[in-house]
């Protein structure tokens, strides 16, 4: 036994038990309020196909309580009632009846009648479904530090592929599966059940089964032996996959299914797809249709064969199939009484089973329809009247039938909405009543119940069918033997005909049988019948839907949005034949002509965490990543980059490179090897700058536009030899540098190879008036200014390591850039703080190296130029070259120079003590116009005040400009430069 | 959640694997109108049915190909 709470009570459940099994056995009835008039509502499905047993389980709202096995120590509480399940407040909604008529909320609110405040806290009670608890809400919102929710964890995303995926794991599922396997197929079966056998588990029957099927050796055995026994052969299968407790939830292009299987979501793609998704039954609609204790036949079939639960003590079973007499023989074999049989059909297919069920002294009122439910909390009797052709209840014939359990097999609908989301087609079929797929796309399938046939031995032979045919056309299969191949070709055939033959027999009889049309019941010349219930989900009744067909909206598509008829949690699966019904009756339309509505993924509820996956961030670390951590850097994220912000203190380390020497890791620069022929060509073309005739050993600082003279992205290009180049790249923007260079290599059909580097090698910089004494320590290359001068490049050897030794200074001081193989990482670092010590040699961080560039007045591009920034903007007219032919950005870039830019990019200096924030605003002198924003801004240590930079109009575009910036909700005045703050001749960069 | 897309050198592969780069159009010359220019720049067909489109193979051998996509069923043909 296993020990669970429901609203506070203690309560016990067998293993195996779902919530609702262990609940009714225990004795509640009351499963839920539903969702407008908080009339009680009980279990009816039992398959997780309505809304009413929505509960709140361990803190997670609308879990269905009859799909939910329960576990040892969870919490359940019921939901959208107050104060409690047996007393609802909200029910005396119910009893004034007229309150909320189809349409209330957009005719009410249009124009509010009373102040909104006023009754929103009502509103708000009556109206959503669920809570989400605090403990979550806190957790999923603000919760953690670093956001992360508690339940991420647990969610995650599989991929899977078969060439073969079969969509329903009944009888017929199971037959395509095994027939596909045979046939040499990779299977994977996809079942919502924790078990294989569809109705065969739970339909208690003793099945005879026709020797030519081939499967006539389970006839007279127990449905439920038999699916145990097919299960078996399905899991000992070696090329079979079955997914359990598995629902299909869309399907999406390529043949990629959505499969939630618990918190993790798989997607399977396949070759070919079998639907066998069966049909479900759906409730006829009667006054008081929706009481506690009326039941869909097959849910009580589920609960007394599934469960063990005996369901009533005098049960009512109501048909308008044969299904309905399989329900008598479960409830009478379960020891139930029955009250009465009652069929609106003068004929039934099984005239056996119905001498049965009248030998055992059941009433039976054939051409009979239940007209209303009675009851408050559960219902205690039924009243039911006789039908004429024309499916109308006769007046006068009304008899009272007491009971406490009533059995609907009153119609199935076909689970066609995942076969419709291939593309493939329904159509309503007048003499099975049901939507039968049509026009199946290429590689699609069906079998079983979904085809509208409700027959054992011919859901058996279209399941081979459906499964041989699929693997016969599997493109891989026509490899296969001749003698196989015609072999299959034989089978198919022989199957295909059975499939046919049967199905002429099933129709007969259906013709034989066929009674009239009761699905909505109608009383002529009554309008007391307020309480039908079309829509368990929203509370639509019949005559919401008749007004709002007499209103106009008698499309079913506009039906559905103005009634919210299928739009509730169950999307339509309890409603949807109804609503139908009830529109075709009032437009006089057929239910072919009506049509149904399109229903989109996901066909079940599926939580947003398990659509997201589990939370993972992909991280990138650099060589030298754990030298930082020794070091106590303090780590900042910059993109997926790991960097140290700052080691001890920004002034230290700006002092160190300004005095002494610094190194910084900047292995997260983006690096692009770029070799060929064309390689200068495909530059020149991509850069505004030259780079074909730049000389071997030199660096050259370039910028990429587009073609609308957008700057993208800025580095530095050095040669190597005629026909290799190496490129610098922004951080985080390689993969875009690489792409667009390929794209133009493509496009151009340039003899260019580009390949990311950015991964295999580590890079530090050196700087500072002593990097020069540090580096030679280690190198033999001639780092001397005349023999290495700035913007020149050098490939060899540093502590032994290899090399690219780039002359450039980011930071405004003598440095090097140095690549290396990024496995020399940490000992290249340590090697150079070990020879530094001598000079005084810091590491320093990301926000050093921010102050140190700002002086320099170095843009970043993205920081300080955004998506509408060409270079004139920028301040780097210099950059672009007009001589070249043509380049990407060219024309633009020529149309901008002619014209009166929007806005320069200056630099400036803040006259008081004020440090400036980035983003701040700026305006004109007095105060009066904004003219600007900033884009970078620090303290300078060299200054001694604020600089920064910033986009404003042209006017200020000149030495001396003052502006003022808003920062903390005052004007500080400043003062434009537009030279460096630091060094502005560059000659410490060239020393 | 993403069709099959066929790249040259590594076969069909998810979707998510490359990059869209959008409509196959002609660059004009340097030297053509601004209206010209406008067009290439900013300017989109959005058909719903078949068009051109370069496609990047982010996730495999990082070539970029031209593929053919009816816009409203994502199949696609090379
Ligand atoms: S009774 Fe649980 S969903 Fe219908
Ligand atoms: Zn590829």
């Amino acid at each position: 036994m296993l020990n669970f709470e429901f609203n506070g009570r203690r309560m016990s459940a067998f293993e195996g038990d779902t919530i609702a099994s262990a609940l009714y056995a225990s004795g509640v009835r009351i499963f839920s309020r539903s969702f407008k008039y908080h009339r009680p509502r009980g279990l009816l499905c039992v398959s997780g196909r309505c809304p009413n047993c929505l509960m709140s389980v361990d803190g997670v709202p609308n879990v269905k309580a009859c799909t939910e096995r329960v576990r040892a120590g969870m919490k359940v509480k019921s939901q959208n009632c107050w104060p409690s399940l047996e007393h609802d407040i909200f029910s005396v909604i119910d009893k004034i009846g007229r309150f909320l008529p189809v349409g209330f909320y957009y005719k009410t609110f249009i124009n509010p009648p009373i102040e909104w405040s006023r009754v929103e806290w009502i509103i708000r009670r009556l109206t959503g479904l669920g809570d989400i608890e605090e403990e979550i809400a806190s957790a999923t919102g603000k919760g953690p530090k670093d956001g992360r929710s508690i339940h991420s964890s647990s969610f995650e995303h599989l991929n899977l592929q078969a060439d073969v995926a079969v969509i329903g794991g009944g009888p017929s599922g199971i037959f395509a599966a095994l027939e596909a396997g045979n046939a040499g197929a990779r299977v994977v079966l996809v079942d919502d059940q924790p078990a294989l056998g569809g109705h065969l588990r739970y339909s208690g029957e003793t099945l005879s089964i026709d020797v030519a099927t081939g499967e006539g050796a389970y006839s007279g055995l127990k449905s439920s032996a038999v699916a145990s026994t097919l299960e078996k052969a399905v899991r000992d299968r070696p090329n079979m996959t079955v997914l359990d407790n598995s629902t299909a939830f869309g399907i999406y292009e390529s043949n990629l299914i959505g499969i939630v299987r618990g918190n993790s979501v798989i997607r399977l793609r396949a070759e070919q797809l079998v639907f066998a998704t069966g049909a479900h039954e759906f409730p006829s609609v009667f006054q008081n249709n929706d009481l506690p204790e009326v039941f869909l036949g097959r849910g009580i079939q589920r609960l007394v064969n599934l469960y063990g639960v005996i369901p009533g003590k005098r049960a009512v079973v109501v048909s308008n199939n044969d299904s309905g007499l399989g329900v008598a023989r479960t409830l009478m074999d379960a020891g139930v009484k029955l009250e009465a049989y009652i069929d609106s059909r003068k004929a039934v297919g099984a005239p056996e089973t119905l001498a049965e069920i009248e030998d055992a002294k059941v009433q039976t009122f054939l051409g009979w329809a239940v007209k209303e439910a009675r009851g408050s909390k559960h219902v205690s009797s039924v009243v039911i009247c006789e039908v004429d052709n024309e499916g109308e209840l006769v007046h006068g014939t009304e008899r009272v039938v007491s009971c406490d359990l009533v059995s609907l097999s009153t119609g199935f609908e076909t689970e066609a909405w995942l076969l419709n989301q291939t593309g493939s087609r329904t159509i309503y079929d007048e003499l099975l009543r049901e939507f039968i797929p049509r026009e199946l796309k290429p590689t699609v399938y069906v079998c079983g119940d979904l085809t509208g046939i409700h027959d054992l031995n011919i859901a058996i032979m279209q399941g081979k069918v459906a499964g041989l045919s699929a693997a016969v056309n599997l493109p891989a299969m026509e490899r296969s033997s001749e003698l196989k191949v015609e072999y299959q070709r034989k089978s198919l055939e022989t199957y295909s005909r059975l499939v046919s033959q049967y199905e002429g027999k099933y129709r007969e009889g259906m013709k034989r049988t066929r009674g009239p049309d009761v699905l909505v019941v109608e009383y002529p010349g009554s309008d007391k019948m307020r309480k039908r219930f079309v829509c368990v989900c929203e509370d639509v009744v019949a005559k919401d839907i008749s007004l709002a067909t007499f209103e106009g909206f008698d499309d079913i598509e506009t039906l559905k949005r103005y009634s919210t008829v299928t739009m509730g949690p169950c999307q339509g699966k309890m409603c949807s034949m109804p609503s139908l019904h009830l529109c075709s009756r009032v437009t006089g339309r057929s239910i072919a002509q009506t049509g149904r509505t399109v229903s989109r993924p996901p066909y079940v509820p599926v939580a947003m965490g398990a659509l997201a996956g589990a939370e993972l961030h992909p991280v990138k670390l650099t060589g030298i990543h754990y030298k930082h951590i020794e070091l106590g850097a303090r780590i900042m994220d910059m993109g997926e980059w790991k960097r140290p912000h700052v080691y001890t203190s920004v002034e230290e380390e700006y002092k160190a490179v300004r005095e002494s020497v610094g190194v910084i890791d900047v292995s997260t620069l983006g690096r692009l090897d770029v070799k060929g022929r064309d390689a200068g060509k495909l530059l020149d073309f991509v850069y505004t700058h030259i780079f074909s005739t730049l000389k071997v050993g030199k660096s050259r600082y370039g910028v990429i536009c587009d073609d609308a003279g957008i700057v993208l992205d800025d580095g530095t290009v050095t040669r190597l030899s005629e026909t290799h180049y190496f490129i610098t790249t922004t951080t985080g923007n390689v993969e875009f540098v690489e792409e667009w260079l390929v794209w133009w290599a493509t496009a151009l059909r340039l003899d260019a190879y580009i390949t990311n580097v950015t991964a295999g090698l580590g890079a530090v910089n050196v700087a500072g008036p002593k990097a020069r004494d540090l580096l030679q320590k280690l190198t033999t290359v001639d780092l001397s200014s005349g023999a290495f001068p700035y913007m020149s490049s050098a490939e060899g050897e540093v502590a032994g390591v290899p090399c690219i030794l780039l002359r450039i200074g980011f930071v405004g001081e003598t440095g090097w850039e140095i690549h290396f193989p990024a496995e020399f990482g940490e000992y290249f670092w340590d090697t150079l703080l070990e020879a530094g010590k001598e000079f005084g040699v810091k590491p320093f961080g990301v926000e050093t190296q921010r102050v140190l560039r700002l002086e320099k007045k170095h843009v970043i591009v993205g920081q300080d130029t955004d998506a509408l920034s060409n270079p004139f903007e920028a301040d780097m007219a210099w950059t672009v070259k007009f001589e070249k032919e043509d380049f990407v950005g060219k024309a633009a870039l020529v149309a901008a120079e002619k014209k009166e830019p929007e806005r320069m990019l200056v630099g400036f200096v803040m006259k008081d003590s004020m440090v400036a924030h980035d983003g701040d605003q700026v305006f004109s002198q007095d105060g009066s116009r904004h003219v600007g924003f900033v884009t970078s801004s620090k303290f300078s240590p060299k200054v001694g005040r604020c600089v920064g930079m910033a986009l404003v109009t042209p006017e200020h575009y000149k030495e001396g400009s003052l502006i003022r910036v808003k920062s903390d909700d005052a004007l500080n005045g400043a003062e434009v430069t537009l030279a460096p703050f630091y060094d502005p001749e560059g000659k410490r960069l060239r020393a | 959640m993403g069709f099959l897309l066929e790249c040259p050198n590594c076969g069909k592969r998810d979707v998510y694997e490359f990059r869209f780069g959008g409509e196959a159009h002609k660059r004009p010359r340097v030297n053509s109108s601004s209206e010209e220019w406008m067009k290439y720049v900013y300017m989109r067909e959005n058909v719903a049915g078949v068009q051109q489109e370069w496609w990047f193979h982010r996730l495999g051998c990082h070539k970029w190909f031209l593929a053919i996509r009816d816009t409203r069923d994502n199949s696609v043909s090379i």
